[in-house]
């Protein structure tokens, strides 16, 4: 680790999210080009992001449509009558 | 600005997402859909108040954090805000590295080899601060700018509750992935 290293981590999730400006991602991509342990890191930190993401995900039941589209048909319905 | 008859035509398309994240708050299906129609109704009904052009999905996200925070906080009087404690950066790909041994995993399969379920317990088990920004940045894809509208704090909060956040969901699922046996012998 040496202080390119540090600079590294310290941006790796604002890196990863896409978050820096121009100047400092071409600083980091950069330093990642040279040190082997830091690209390794973050693309184990890219992964692990993009695991989350894919299990993130649940459907709801599809009754649960058709109640959103019921209640929202009920409230405009309400509505005209006042 | 939006016209209510066409809110389900625009809004119907995020149910799906929003009954996701709300299962991640909640960790009950239940109570889940029963946030998400909350959040339908409210929108529905605001709908006249959002201003056609702008992030409707980062809207309806921030009526679900709100009802969220709303019916759940009252219940738990207020727990105590828990405090995470200082964590490595790096802390699940470092641990993974000391492993040792003919058996050691690399990172990298350590990461396919784990469960789902057990990716989403971790991420249940973060405190609410925490889970909210981790869920919205990583799991939705919302920019930091983004996430601090919906949760309503400065970016700066939302940029180190989302790093501590992080590092604790690996303390978790390092531990997850140990009770499973996933690891190898540390040094």
């Amino acid at each position: 680790m040496n202080a390119g290293c540090d600079h590294a981590v310290d941006y790796l999730y604002q890196y990863i999210d896409e978050e820096l400006t121009w100047a400092r991602r071409v600083r980091i991509r950069w330093h990642l080009r040279r040190c082997g342990p830091c690209l390794d890191a973050f693309d184990f930190e890219n992964k692990l992001k993009a695991r989350i993401k894919d299990c993130g995900r649940d459907e709801p039941p599809q009754e649960l449509f058709d109640r959103i589209r019921a209640l929202i048909e009920q409230e405009a319905a309400d509505g005209q009558d006042i | 600005m939006a016209d209510q008859a066409n809110f389900e035509r625009d809004a119907m398309e995020y149910a799906s997402q929003l009954y996701s994240a709300a299962l991640r708050m909640t960790r009950n299906p239940a109570d889940a859909e029963d946030i998400v129609q909350e959040t339908y109704l409210k929108a529905y009904r605001a709908y006249d108040t959002f201003k056609e052009g702008t992030n409707l999905k980062a809207w309806l996200y921030r009526i679900l954090t709100n009802t969220y925070i709303n019916r759940y906080r009252k219940q738990q009087r207020r727990p105590a805000e828990v405090e995470l404690g200082e964590l490595q950066d790096l802390y699940l790909f470092k641990r993974l590295g000391e492993q040792s041994g003919a058996e050691r995993s690399t990172e990298e399969s350590v990461l396919d080899s784990m469960v789902d379920s057990d990716i989403k317990a971790a991420l249940e088990s973060l405190p609410e601060r925490f889970r909210m920004p981790v869920l919205l940045a990583d799991v939705e894809g919302f920019s930091y700018k983004e996430i601090a509208e919906i949760v309503d704090v400065p970016i700066g909060t939302v940029m180190s509750r989302l790093h501590r956040g992080r590092k604790a969901l690996q303390k978790k699922l390092w531990s997850l992935a140990e009770e499973r046996g996933l690891t190898g012998p540390s040094q």
